[in-house]
């Protein structure tokens, strides 16, 4: 393994029952790098993001996250590996608002206990005071200012999404898994999506991984694309490349007669 | 309180600072005598950034100021050459324009929304050598087009985001032109008093390019006698004191903020406030409080609409109490117009519809430490004018331009006589004229030089020592004015009868389903008629109430239950004015009145010539028996990408 591969899947198979899920996947990401992940519905997509954040365990293949085996690891003790995602259905409490529910996503990062906490002491006040800091500049990031204080239930889809993107964010992410950010959303918002990627990239320094279905955001954002059909690894390479292979074409479109 | 407004009567109040001193005679050097004064005791502007309120006392702002302005002096900036600005209302801005002036050059505003085209005119027109663009999104636009703008010699960015990848050697942050400037403080020790010493009053200080509701933007030249003057007059007519509140929300490159937040602030000394974001502004107003705003009719319009948009929702308990409270604070605001006195228990009655019901109200909209509003850039409906007064807050209208600010105002001490059909007395300091073909001319202290590298426009406008307006309106006997419209968009019936548009636009918007609307007339035609451009959130929600089904904007908007709405909200409007100025005909458009369209300037006002045009088939339907009319409109999508609609439009009539 090198050191450069910051997160490495090797022949990776899933089944549930006799539906083979991933049949073989092998990719892995660098440090600053936008790889993504496109097929048809049914590919596998969203099962590669299932293994690595440890909600699917793998019947085969290995995952390594720096050079660590963390194919069986539970996904509550992935998540503080540094590894943040967001939902292709939203997962956030709909219930709270905006800020509330970055703060909730802090959680792993806050040390204090519940004592501590419920007296108020100048310790846990502190730390509350740098966590809201923090939370305090995704909201910036993420142009939310606005939001703040609004019930995540009352706000439109695409601003939900950009609130998922902020909740993966609070993790302090090494690693993020994108399940398809944009789907559901008007072009304005696809594009002020796109631009939020880019940005965290350059921000961050980080790898990201993103499965989506738009092909013009893909090659437009993305430096290299893996494409799956039927859960196998038909194409690997840069968006150009993908594109104009042939095999891609016949999962997307067809065969000709 | 008693005591403020005491002072704040004509003639008592004399602003903090004399202008005509020379250690105050221009503006860096009135910021010199103010960091001198306050220091660090002192906040200078408040801007909230991560939810949190940030001060910069007075000592921080003139560090800022120094080091950016030795920075500029640094990268080469020369007595004389300009510097454009472009970004939202931010410390940064303000610090940027002093900067500028104490370097000995001359700020020229820009406005965020401005498309490259804009941008590029102006910099290339005012030759600007150094742009301040605040973020990536400024910064791209002047990007697209800087090979056509040699002689931009570096862009300064202060907001950071995005801005990790461009290597473009052109850019410059605003961190790195403030270690120039602590560098070249180190080479030349005392060189920034030096440079504030060396300014005059009669320097160029800001060119403020005109919105270009005729044709190209031009350039307003102004001093630093004409800023300060300017500010100075108004200060008399409106007074502001060193711990007000202040909210800097429109435009910097607007004239307005220019002479009344920017140079009136510097002499006045209160404590500016930045919103967090445009988005924010309702929030943010709430927690200010200020005691000071000046927005533009819109605004105003907006914070009425959204009023009654929220008692539309409102529990039917509440609403009956707003109801009830309207009507009596709406008696009242007549009587006081009438001149008439309440009864002791008319005034009961208020105070306690005060206590109930508008205290609240205020409150919720921030406007509850206000202690009076101003609307500037354009006429505020006298309908708005009533509907606030009832809520009892006092706004005021102030009549200006980028060539003399204030010229008429609703001035303290004569409050009795704010209501909206004049637009207040002629300001202090000021000298009006009407000539005969019904133009308003005006001249005083500060009236602006002339124009920037057009001649022929400045001898038109100002070439007499007065200032020709180019707005029709007449002058009553105790001296207020009475604003009809541009000279050139009064309109002629063909009747022979004159009728200003604007003013029945300004009273169709009153609707709270009436988003713009643009009136229409001429030689050739018999009778007024209107186009619509619905309020589509606030319809929306009406049909939404109403069990009425529609698929998008375009439906809604020919639905027979809006038109009737609208007809009947045109029909109460129409019992107001003469017979000959009613609205016969309306048609609903299929879509919003857009700037980026071109149908509207940067500042809104609408292009009608553009307009009418465009829309001839509705023009010439609503001036024919037909029913309904074809439109094919071409319309340009927000990513580029253009399309034709073809829909059809009702046309409406109005029975009596």
């Amino acid at each position: 393994m090198t050191e450069e591969n910051e997160l490495k899947v090797e022949d990776l198979w899933l089944n549930f029952g006799r539906i083979q899920a991933l049949r073989g996947v092998t990719f892995s990401i660098n440090k600053i790098e936008l790889l993504g992940i496109i097929g048809p519905n049914g590919a596998g997509k969203t099962c590669i993001l299932n293994c690595i954040s440890g909600f699917y365990r793998p019947q085969k293949g290995r995952i390594f996250w720096r050079g660590r085996d963390i194919t069986n690891l539970a996904s509550h003790k992935i998540a503080p590996l540094g590894i943040g995602r967001t939902f292709q259905t939203l997962t956030l409490y709909t219930g709270l608002n905006v800020l509330d529910n970055l703060m909730a996503a802090r959680h792993i990062k806050i040390k204090k206990n519940l004592i501590t906490g419920a007296l108020y002491f100048k310790w846990a006040r502190d730390e509350e005071i740098r966590h809201r800091r923090y939370v305090e500049e995704i909201i910036d990031f993420l142009e939310i200012e606005h939001l703040r204080y609004r019930v995540l239930g009352t706000l439109p889809y695409g601003m939900r999404k950009r609130v998922d993107l902020g909740r993966a964010l609070a993790l302090e992410p090494k690693l993020l898994l994108l399940d398809e950010p944009m789907a559901g959303m008007s072009f304005e918002e696809r594009e002020d999506m796109a631009r939020f990627i880019i940005d965290i990239i350059e921000a961050l320094k980080i790898p990201i991984i993103i499965v989506e279905h738009d092909m013009g955001v893909i090659t437009d954002i993305c430096d290299r694309v893996i494409v799956l059909d039927l859960g196998q690894q038909i194409a690997h390479g840069t968006p150009m490349e993908v594109m104009n292979n042939p095999k891609v074409v016949e999962a997307y479109i067809g065969k000709k007669e | 309180m008693e005591d403020i407004l005491e002072k704040a009567k004509i003639g008592s109040y004399v602003p903090p600072i004399d202008i005509n001193d020379p250690a105050t005679n221009t503006v860096p050097k009135i910021f010199r005598y103010q960091r001198r004064k306050y220091g660090n005791k002192k906040v200078a502007m408040r801007k909230k950034n991560l939810g949190i309120w940030q001060e910069y006392p007075w000592e921080e702002g003139y560090e800022h100021v120094k080091k950016v302005c030795l920075g500029l002096v640094a990268l080469g900036l020369r007595h004389g050459e300009k510097v454009s600005i472009v970004g939202d209302n931010d410390p940064e801005w303000f610090w940027a324009e002093w900067a500028v002036q104490s370097a000995g050059g001359v700020a020229v505003g820009l406005y965020v929304d401005s498309i490259p085209d804009e941008l590029q005119y102006i910099i290339n027109h005012s030759e600007s050598v150094i742009v301040f663009a605040k973020d990536q999104e400024q910064v791209d636009k002047i990007l697209s087009f800087i090979e056509k703008s040699p002689q931009i010699r570096k862009i300064i960015y202060w907001e950071y985001k995005g801005m990790w990848k461009y290597e473009q050697p052109i850019l410059i942050s605003w961190r790195e032109v403030e270690d120039l400037g602590k560098e070249y403080e180190k080479e030349h020790p005392g060189k920034f008093e030096e440079l504030i010493d060396q300014t005059k009053p009669e320097d160029l200080a800001i060119i403020s390019y005109t919105s270009g509701t005729t044709g190209l933007p031009k350039g307003a030249l102004a001093s630093h006698w004409t800023m300060l003057s300017n500010a100075y007059w108004e200060l008399i007519a409106m007074p502001w004191f060193e711990d007000d509140d202040y909210v800097s929300y429109l435009p910097p490159a607007w004239v307005g903020e220019q002479f009344f937040g920017i140079a009136g602030g510097l002499i006045a000394g209160p404590r500016i406030n930045f919103p967090e974001e445009p988005e924010t502004l309702m929030e943010n107003l709430r927690e200010i409080a200020p005691k000071f705003l000046i927005f533009n009719p819109r605004l105003w319009e907006s914070i009425a609409s959204t009023i009654q948009a929220k008692m539309i929702d409102a529990h039917p308990f509440k609403k009956f109490f707003y109801n009830r409270a309207q009507t009596i604070g709406y008696k009242r605001a007549d009587a006081e117009l009438a001149g008439k006195q309440l009864s002791f228990l008319g005034r009961v009655i208020n105070k306690v519809a005060d206590l109930v019901v508008f205290r609240c109200v205020r409150d919720r909209m921030g406007l509850s430490g206000l202690r009076f509003g101003i609307t500037g850039g354009g006429p505020l409906s006298p309908e708005c004018f009533r509907f606030f007064r009832a809520l009892n807050v006092p706004i005021r209208q102030i009549f200006g331009s980028s060539e003399i600010l204030p010229l008429t105002a609703h001035i303290s001490g004569k409050e009795r006589d704010i209501e909206g059909e004049s637009i207040g007395f002629v300001a202090p300091g000021r000298e009006v004229r009407i000539t005969d073909d019904n133009e308003i001319l005006g001249r005083g202290d500060g009236l602006c030089l002339g124009y920037y590298k057009d001649p022929e426009k400045t001898a038109e406008t100002l070439g007499d020592g007065w200032y020709h307006t180019g707005d029709a309106g007449h002058l009553t006997e105790e001296g207020k004015v009475i604003y009809w419209d541009r000279v050139k968009d009064l309109l002629e019936l063909s009747s022979g009868i004159k009728f200003p548009p604007q003013y029945v636009e300004g009273k169709l918007k009153f609707s709270p389903y009436v988003k713009d609307c643009m009136v229409l007339g001429g030689k050739d035609r018999g009778y007024v008629t209107a186009i619509i451009a619905l309020d589509y959130e606030i319809c929306s929600r009406w049909a939404e109430s109403h069990s009425i089904a529609y698929t998008t904007f375009i439906d809604l908007s020919q639905k027979d239950e809006i038109i009737k709405l609208i007809r009947e909200d045109i029909g109460k409007v129409n019992r107001n004015l003469p017979e000959a100025q009613r609205v016969k005909k309306f048609a609903n458009l299929h879509k919003e009145f857009d700037p980026d369209e071109a149908e509207l300037t940067r500042t809104r006002k609408l292009r009608r010539t553009f307009m009418e045009d465009r829309y001839k088939a509705i023009t010439e339907g609503m001036y024919s028996d037909k029913k309904e009319v074809h439109v094919e409109a071409a319309v340009v999508y927000r990513d580029g990408r253009r399309a034709v609609v073809k829909t059809v439009i009702k046309i409406n009539k109005i029975e009596e």
